[in-house]
């Protein structure tokens, strides 16, 4: 019997049809390892998968959780999609996240019970985004001007930024801190009118901003000229500087506007379902599963709205699985698979496997898979 | 070519099929709410942390598992474990109540806002809500005080410390845990005055690495006898990985440490679950914030290790009598704090500062 060897060797352009088929293929493999590794551990897979289903999308409730989660991802998502298509390694939405939650939540409460919400609304989103910018620009300077690295700077700044929630809430009187509660360290509640309104259950116009905003900074990137100069500073910065563009500014200029884009999610998070400067309500790693969004989005800013619902689907369909009696490991590892499955998909997206004509196998270059 | 390239993915779609079918058969309908008929009462409860924890999330499953001890098939319980705290939380009680579930419990501080607005969108759900201090029409509370437990375990530190240095791993700087620290030094000071209690702030409940690490920090630096406000057993383990002493927190956690054991400030959930689902059966509940004891049993100490000469065994229990019959009250007022100047003791479940003899902010 003879050993089946595959070539791998990188595809040209992908088709669309195929670009839609791996994905699918994907986490329905994923389903699949997962299904003999609940019939193993005696659980129905039909019953597991029905449920995570019911819980996210099989009711009205369900669903409007599913797109409360969703809504920070979409932007998370994007700040980390930004980045990357342009090969600024932004690690740091989760800290930008949490500073845009900070300003968002301080501009709320500055302004106070008084201020109208056409004023007090706008001014919280600005805010977040705001601030997330700010963050972004303490990795963002030094990467241009000095070329730090940005992947560990950003990284760190997420650890500092979260000490920070904590230092103003459990760490000093803040304006940030409840005084009226005097028994567990608490966020001073955002006013009314600088809360997102919600129009079915929990679910707030929070969701209409975030979508918004990911097609807003689709056409920024996609049809502008801005956009244009930005994607030839990703594909190879020598030639973007041979044809004269300004590679230090683009790159800070997207660096800024992915900590934003970060920074609008901590602020419409806050000042939607949480409500204060809460240090257990937004540490949640949203930032850093909006990488993950991008990455399954393959970087495609309209993808990320669709990959952030399924993600924030994935998310909340946990804790049911649990009441059916699936233990919590378990349901960590299915989401995990369906993770790593569908990133792996994108191998097949890149490359193919081909059977070699028997003459070829011993071209040293092949890469083997058995 | 173009078949040859599908085919794996073929093989896989088919093996899916096939585990889907054969899988099939015994339970199509599963989405959430049977509603028999009988007088089966669902019952949820919902842990910041694995219920595996041997502390303070495992120390509430036993209750719920003496609750289904004593009810049997009248009640039908459900526990969803590692639940992050904080707003997102909001949605797992409601599918709760929106599966069927009449009484449900919150067992970690950080449910108290989300759990309040869960109830006022379910009315017709009990919503019970542990720590916390807000309670509402829906939703009642109910908490204990550790802190007469604590001060006897105190005691038992105070007489095994040979360095008089004390380390405490504490979890956040909250009024709960000030008091806990505050009630275990005076008892510490009762039976040795030379004694300190040093304070490590690790801002986490549950994990382990981290409150094993402080621990070492604390016997690095001196202290020969460790104490917690920690759902976890990694300081007592440290300690006796360090030959030193250890007083644990929530359940007899001596297992992890025979020999560091000496006792422990513990909890016993099971009576007021039992209660408040009968209450709930017979349509009696009404809302209420219930603060348990020594005397009705929720708090107690844990048994002693060997360690704990009989003379100091004698001393705790005759306090231990003092306490449940009220004839002892372990906070003086006006009370002396970390500066050594009097003050009046105020309100205790608003406590901010130290009692003398702390070493540590009261602020984290």
């Amino acid at each position: 019997m003879t050993t089946r060897r595959f070539i791998v060797e990188p595809r040209g352009l992908a088709s669309p049809q195929l670009k839609l088929f791996v994905p699918v293929a994907s986490v329905l493999a994923a389903m699949a390892v997962g299904a003999v590794f609940l019939l193993v551990t005696g659980v129905n897979p039909l019953t597991v998968y029905a449920q995570m289903y019911d819980a996210a999308f099989g009711s009205a409730r369900g669903f409007s959780e599913t797109l409360i989660s969703a809504t920070p991802l979409i932007l998370t998502g994007v700040a980390a999609a930004i980045a990357f298509k342009m090969l600024v390694w932004n690690i740091g939405g989760e800290g930008q996240f949490l500073m845009g939650a900070v300003f968002a939540a301080g501009i709320a409460i500055w302004l106070g019970d008084g201020a109208p919400a056409a004023l007090a609304l706008p001014a919280v989103v600005l805010a977040g985004g705001l601030g997330g910018a700010v963050w972004a620009a303490v990795a963002a300077v030094p990467r241009v001007y000095l070329g730090t690295n940005e992947i560990i700077t950003t990284l760190m700044l997420n650890f500092i930024a979260l000490n920070f929630v904590n230092f103003l809430i459990f760490g000093s009187n803040s304006p940030w801190r409840d005084p009226a509660v005097t028994t567990f360290p608490s966020g001073r509640p955002i006013p009314d009118a600088a809360r997102m309104p919600d129009f079915f259950n929990r679910l707030d116009i929070g969701i209409f901003i975030a979508i918004g905003m990911a097609v807003a900074a689709w056409y920024l990137m996609e049809k502008t000229s801005w956009g244009f100069a930005v994607r030839i500073v990703g594909d190879s910065s020598s030639t973007a500087r041979y044809a004269g563009v300004g590679v230090a500014q683009k790159i800070l200029g997207v660096f800024l506007l992915s900590g934003a884009a970060a920074g609008f999610a901590g602020g419409l998070f806050v000042s939607g379902p949480v409500g204060a400067l809460d240090p257990r309500s937004l540490d949640l790693g949203l930032g850093f599963t909006g990488i993950i969004v991008a990455a399954l989005a393959r970087l495609n800013l309209i993808a990320v709205i669709p990959v952030a619902i399924l993600m924030g689907a994935l998310n909340n369909s946990g804790p049911s699985l649990q009441a059916i009696g699936v233990p919590t490991a378990t349901v960590t590892m299915l989401q995990g698979a369906i993770l790593i499955f569908a990133v792996a998909g994108e191998f097949f997206i890149r490359n193919r496997l081909r059977r070699p004509e028997r003459s070829s196998s011993s071209n040293p270059e092949e890469v083997v898979a058995a | 070519m173009r078949f040859t390239r599908w085919r794996g993915f073929a093989v896989l779609l088919v093996a899916f099929a096939l585990v889907v079918a054969a899988c099939g058969g015994d339970d199509g309908a599963d989405t959430g709410t049977p509603d028999q008929p009988g007088e089966v009462l669902k019952v949820a409860f919902v842990h910041v942390g694995p219920v595996a924890d041997k502390g303070w999330s495992w120390a509430h499953d036993q209750g719920a598992q003496f609750l289904k001890a004593q009810l049997g098939d009248a009640v039908d319980i459900t526990t969803l474990e590692i639940i992050p705290e904080g707003s997102d939380s909001q949605r797992v009680f409601e599918d709760l109540a929106a599966a069927g579930n009449k009484l449900i419990f919150g067992t970690s501080f950080g449910y108290m806002d989300p759990m309040l607005a869960a109830a006022e969108n379910f009315p017709d759900t009990v919503f019970m809500h542990a720590t916390g201090f807000k309670t509402s029409e829906g939703m009642g509370n109910y908490f204990g005080a550790a802190e007469e437990a604590r001060y006897l375990s105190g005691m038992a530190a105070g007489a095994a410390t040979e360095t008089n240095l004390i380390g405490y791993v504490a979890a956040f700087p909250i009024p709960e845990v000030l008091r806990g620290i505050n009630a275990f030094t005076l008892g510490a000071l009762e039976v040795n005055p030379g004694v300190e209690v040093q304070v490590v702030w690790t801002s986490t409940w549950f994990d382990p690495p981290k409150e094993g690490t402080a621990a070492e920090s604390l016997l690095d630096a001196g202290a020969d006898v460790i104490a917690m406000h920690q759902d976890s057993a990694a300081p007592g383990q440290a300690a006796e990985a360090a030959g030193a002493k250890w007083v644990g927190y929530n359940t007899d956690m001596s297992e992890f440490a025979p020999t560091a054991w000496l006792t422990a400030a513990i909890w016993d959930w099971g009576p007021i679950y039992l209660e408040t689902a009968q209450q709930v059966i017979a349509g009696t509940w009404e809302s209420e914030a219930f603060y348990g004891n020594m005397a009705g049993g929720m708090v107690a100490l844990a048994p002693f290790g060997e360690s704990v000469e009989q003379a100091t065994r004698d001393l705790i229990l005759e306090r231990q009598a003092q306490i449940i019959d009220g004839s002892f009250s372990i906070f003086p007022d006006p009370i002396m704090n970390q500066d050594g100047e009097s003050q009046p003791l105020g309100d205790i479940f608003g406590m901010d500062f130290f009692v003398q003899g702390v070493i540590g902010s009261p602020t984290g």
